[in-house]
């Protein structure tokens, strides 16, 4: 009688897919960390403002990062910023859903703001101080602060149509690849997004 | 006229909110930087190595034995222990009627043909007549 465990090992085993010519996969591995690098800052701060809280923003970007050199390295680098941002939107959704359901089931618990180990963060803090540009930094402080709570006041669609186009310059065609919608869908979110701040920011800006 | 004054406004909410954003990203901290940039090496270092999930290498079977298994084990629980109890609280008998029922017919009088317990003490004298004659062996 054969022991449970010498049944079939197969299946806890990781795969390994086939090695790849040492040359390709140096050239391979340093065009996706050049890839990376250009996009990641943008990445965060873009996950930040869906997202508010900075640990999960990192959390979603460093996941994304992740799955895509897992699972796409060997795609062409060209279609790596779609696929990127598609891993990266679905990371976002995916978060703010485990969120909605905590807030629903689990109102016990402390949440990371609420967490008394958690400094609470001066916003004074986050302005430079002593230098002669001081208040134009607070100025385009508090204007970055209005863009970003009209941007998640916008349905998540338009928010991720707006920013993918006009922060991270993607075109209407790599945007609805990483949205996983039609290019006239972009289209609309946009221009209703477009419309939605400009109601909410036109006349502060 | 008007739609051109509208495509400049919303140039310039474009042209100033990309501006914006690119200056929150230009002005994130050292320890942040520091973080993205760990994250980035760990994801290089995995470049090509999926992961694949556990469950997907597991022969057919496996899943459909689990099913069977808890099924069985849900059957088990369901008639096993609790069905001499239910047996016994409740005189569920295996025709779905209970013992009450059956007494309350055994027990009712009916008008056509005599009394019902009377039937049951002729069935009684049947059976130990029947009893004696097995044990009596086939007759000569």
């Amino acid at each position: 009688m054969p022991r449970f465990d010498t049944l079939h090992p197969a299946w806890m085993v990781w795969e390994v897919p086939a090695p790849a010519p040492r040359g390709v996969v140096l050239e391979q591995t340093q065009e996706l960390n050049k890839f990376l690098a250009e996009i990641e800052r943008r990445a965060f701060r873009m996950a930040q403002v869906a997202l508010r809280d900075p640990d999960d923003a990192l959390d979603v970007v460093q996941d994304a990062m992740l799955k895509l050199a897992r699972n796409y390295a060997s795609r062409p680098s060209a279609e790596w910023r779609p696929l990127f941002y598609r891993i990266l939107e679905n990371g976002i959704r995916d978060l703010q859903r485990r969120r909605t359901v905590r807030n629903k089931f689990m109102v016990w618990l402390p949440r990371p703001k609420d967490d008394p180990d958690n400094e609470a963060v001066d916003p004074l803090d986050s302005v430079a101080d002593g230098g002669p540009d001081a208040p134009e930094l607070m100025m385009r402080d508090q204007a970055m602060q209005k863009l970003e709570g009209s941007l998640r006041a916008l349905p998540a669609r338009q928010r991720e149509a707006f920013m993918l186009r006009n922060f991270e310059g993607l075109d209407v065609a790599e945007t609805a690849q990483a949205m996983g919608c039609s290019e006239g869908s972009v289209k609309t979110h946009y221009s209703r997004a477009v419309h939605s701040l400009r109601a909410q920011l036109g006349e502060v800006w | 006229m008007q739609e051109n004054t509208q495509d400049a406004v919303d140039s310039a909410l474009e042209s100033r909110s990309r501006a914006l954003f690119q200056d929150s990203v230009d002005g994130l901290d050292f320890a942040l930087r520091s973080r993205l940039t760990q994250a980035r090496h760990v994801a290089v270092g995995a470049a090509g190595t999926p992961v694949r999930a556990r469950w997907l290498g597991m022969p057919w079977w496996q899943p459909a034995a689990g099913v069977a298994a808890a099924a069985l084990l849900g059957v088990a629980l369901w008639f096993g222990p609790h069905s001499g109890t239910l047996t016994a609280n409740h005189a569920v008998t295996a025709d779905g009627q209970t013992n009450l029922e059956d007494l309350d017919m055994v027990a009712s009088s009916d008008t056509g043909s005599g009394d019902a317990l009377e039937m049951l003490q002729d069935d009684l004298d049947f059976y130990d007549f029947a009893d004696k004659a097995a044990n009596a062996g086939p007759a000569a």
